[in-house]
């Protein structure tokens, strides 16, 4: 009897000392920063968060290791940030690139002109191009069908017809930008007032009534919709914008199988297939990694 | 092992001595883990407290960066970015710091490791980047930063360390909330563990009283009384442990002491019979050598020289017949002393010079005495011959024959040498075969037979005395056989075998007898 409770006893003490036991060791730490991996950064909207999605993934494909840096800011941001370092390669628009960056306010006449303006500007500051795409995401003016109707809108120009001078949904950098209030004025002769807010946002606005106009991309996924109407643009105050990717010179000759793995994708990418991702994003709600590894795989780019 | 603990008290003993010893050091264990739980506890909360004041220090850093890069966009004045350069160069260290104090908890640890790289991407891809354009261009940077994201992650940045804090608060909270329970627990063991332990103390005491202390009590108690003089006590001694030793020694101590007491007390008695007999067959002789002293007296004025002799031969007879009593007397009193000498011995020459004594006697009843082949034994010349001697002086006294015939023939059996002296006298009626044995025992008067009645008593203490048996075998009218055994030369003799006449038995046949 003595010795049962005794052994009763000695099991308490010992499940009491396997209930406390000592703290885990320290958990592993994360994985260090791959060294060389490319710093691949995004402007802060969906065509720009696909389009890394895109080029990344393609990237990986082909064993190149990818750091992807999404939604950073804008043009001018994602400039600077390269130019400290911070980054290696960014998806830019041609003739954001010559107007904002360059701070040329000339328009070349064509796709091609505006590439190689941009490609011998940022060569002269350590930076290179890789092929453009075909789709041009200019940027445009749109209005909805029943504004057009009701002023009888078909081009930028018409916008003075409505009275009190035109409101225009746009993000805060179109105020100071050519491309902007400032070549509006300058090529039309257009008294507007612009309503800043984020990309993305603009839509709504126009469909609430809030805004006469909204500034747009013309690969934008809502385009898709019969509701909106683009207002031509004759004195061509937007330029040509195909999208290249911007590569520190350095990486670019570190890199040997880069420009291999970037090229072919790009060259698939089309006004046609720009939207429709666009629209799977913004209207469909899907994520823009699932969106641009379908396209990857539809395109047999993996 | 069983067996083991029911045999030795010294093994149970120190089976409760190590429950209790066991017990103790249980209590005591159960008490510093208590202990040292409270301790660690207390230091887990004291680190989640320092990890949540790194990453309050951390939240200022990343306040101070947010302000600095607005105030130097804003103004472009030079001093205003001074916060944002110094959180830049503290912020690592603090991060570094929070990481280290949340190591235990990998939850905390990944939500450090995303904090810090939020700061990181913040500080590289945002605040440097907006610095850099408010130098080139600062209203373009003013435009940014009056819509950027700047704001958005800053504050994603510090709700994730709001939920990283209250996430530290509540593992500190269960750390502190499971170590009470623990050492609650550690204190209801501790008291049972106590409890336990006088339980057993008081077990242990009740059970030493009871297996030890009580059986040596009755043990002393025993002692007493036989120290009073009652031998017959005993104690209880069921148990196999060193208490039923005890006991079982005592048993047999006085067990022992009991029986050399009655032996001594039989061997009183025997004495006194012994004393009585004696005296009773000396006074015979006596009366009669006094009944012929009175005779002599009252006739010697007038008695013929003839007369004279033959009342003076009276005497003589007495005297030889006293002489011979006192004589064997002496025999038995000495052979029953001491230890035999131990020869080999040729019991054809032991015989032989038994005969040479008898060479009267013989001669007398023209006896014809013959013996077979005969062993060599152990033992006393003097004696064996004198038993012989008394053996083949009954058988030739014994007999109505004109020859009487002797013979003694001897046969191994086992270790010793069974002889066999075989009459062809009077026989011995069966009843009374074992009582010739004894002193001064006769079956027939003495005026027939003449003798001591000590003769086969000197004969069976001696037989005893060398280990052996001596026993008759008769018919009346056709002769005895005496039967003894002797150990052989060369074997180690086996004690003598204690007398196997009683008190009692001595005393009928003393009656008879007389």
């Amino acid at each position: 009897m003595r010795a049962r409770l005794a052994t009763l006893l000695a099991l308490g003490v010992l499940l009491a000392l396997a209930g406390c036991g000592g703290g885990s060791a320290d958990p592993p730490k994360g994985p260090a920063q791959s060294a060389d991996a490319i710093r691949l950064g995004t402007k802060n909207f969906t065509e720009q968060y696909i389009l890394g999605e895109i080029y990344a993934q393609a990237l990986r494909a082909h064993g190149i290791p990818v750091e992807l840096k999404s939604d950073i800011g804008s043009s001018e941001i994602v400039d600077q940030a390269m130019q400290i370092g911070s980054l290696d390669m960014y998806p830019e628009y041609t003739g954001v690139l010559l107007s904002e960056i360059a701070g040329v306010s000339r328009r070349p006449p064509s796709a091609e002109a505006t590439f190689t303006a941009a490609q011998k500007f940022e060569r002269t500051r350590g930076y290179d191009l890789l092929a453009m795409t075909p789709f041009s995401n200019s940027n445009a003016l749109a209005v909805t069908h029943k504004t057009a109707m009701k002023y009888g809108l078909r081009t930028i120009g018409d916008l003075d017809r409505i009275p009190g001078g035109a409101t225009i949904a746009a993000p805060p950098e179109f105020r100071t930008r050519f491309e902007g209030l400032v070549g509006l004025r300058s090529r039309y002769m257009l008294r507007a007032k612009v309503v800043a807010m984020p990309i993305g946002q603009q839509y709504k606005a126009l469909n609430e009534g809030r805004v006469d106009a909204a500034a747009v991309f013309a690969t934008d996924g809502m385009l898709e919709d019969e509701e909106y109407v683009i207002l031509r643009d004759p004195r061509n105050l937007f330029s040509f914008q195909n999208v290249t990717p911007v590569v520190r010179t350095s990486v670019l000759k570190r890199t040997p199988g880069l420009a291999k793995a970037v090229d072919p994708v790009s060259a698939k990418l089309t006004t046609d297939a720009m939207r429709k991702m666009n629209a799977q994003v913004d209207i469909d709600g899907r994520e823009p990694a699932a969106v641009a590894k379908e396209f990857l795989e539809r395109e047999g780019l993996l | 092992m069983r067996s083991i603990f029911r045999r030795s008290l010294t093994i149970r003993t120190l089976l409760v001595g190590g429950v209790l010893a066991a017990l103790l050091g249980a209590v005591f264990a159960v008490l510093v883990v208590a202990v040292r739980e409270q301790q660690a506890a207390g230091r887990l909360a004291l680190r989640s407290q320092q990890a949540i004041g790194a990453g309050s220090a951390l939240e200022t850093s990343l306040v101070n960066l947010e302000n600095g890069v607005r105030g130097y966009v804003a103004s472009g004045r030079e001093r205003l970015l001074e916060p944002f350069r110094t959180a830049r160069r503290m912020y690592p260290a603090q991060a570094e710091r929070l990481s280290r104090l949340v190591a235990d908890e990998p939850r905390q640890q990944a939500a450090v490791r995303q904090i810090t790289t939020g700061i990181n991407d913040y500080v590289a891809l945002w605040a440097l980047p907006l610095v850099g354009l408010a130098d080139e261009r600062r209203e373009v940077a003013q435009s940014v930063l009056a819509t950027g994201t700047g704001r958005e992650r800053l504050d994603t940045l510090r709700s994730e360390l709001a939920t990283l804090f209250a996430r530290e608060r509540s593992v500190a909270a269960e750390r502190e909330r499971r170590a009470d329970r623990r050492s609650d627990t550690a204190v209801v063991l501790g008291l049972i563990g106590m409890g336990l332990v006088a339980l057993v103390a008081l077990a242990m005491w009740l059970a030493l009283r009871r297996s030890i202390l009580r059986p040596v009590e009755r043990v002393a108690l025993a002692t007493r009384a036989v120290a009073d003089g009652d031998l017959t006590v005993h104690v209880p001694a069921d148990r196999e442990d060193e208490i039923g030793t005890l006991a079982r020694s005592f048993n047999d101590m006085t067990d022992a002491l009991n029986r050399s007491h009655q032996e001594l007390e039989r061997s009183n008695h025997d004495l006194e019979q012994y004393a009585q007999m004696a005296s009773h067959d000396l006074q015979a002789p006596l009366a009669t050598i006094d009944l012929y002293l009175r005779l002599i007296e009252r006739r010697l004025p007038d008695a013929s020289q003839e007369e004279l002799v033959q009342l003076l031969a009276g005497v003589g007879g007495s005297t030889d017949r006293m002489r011979s009593l006192v004589r064997d007397l002496l025999h038995l009193a000495r052979v029953g002393r001491g230890e035999p000498r131990r020869e080999t011995l040729d019991t054809r020459a032991v015989l032989d010079r038994a005969l040479e004594n008898l060479a009267g006697p013989i001669e007398e009843r023209g006896a014809d005495v013959s013996a077979g082949p005969l062993p060599i034994v152990s033992g006393d010349p003097g004696q064996l011959s004198l038993l012989f001697q008394n053996l083949l002086g009954n058988a030739i006294k014994f007999s109505d024959h004109d020859a009487p015939h002797v013979s003694v023939t001897a046969s191994i059996e086992g270790d010793e040498a069974q002889f066999a002296v075989r009459d062809n006298g009077i026989g011995i009626d069966p009843q009374h075969a074992e009582r010739i044995f004894q002193p001064f025992q006769r079956l027939h008067g003495e005026d027939r037979y003449e003798g001591t009645g000590i003769g086969l008593a000197i004969c069976q203490r001696i037989v005893s005395h060398h280990g052996g048996r001596i026993w008759a075998e008769s018919t009346v009218g056709a002769g005895s056989t005496f039967r003894f055994t002797l150990p052989l030369a060369g074997e180690s003799p086996s004690p003598p075998a204690p007398p196997t006449t009683t008190h009692d038995e001595a005393e009928t046949s003393h009656a008879a007898a007389a």
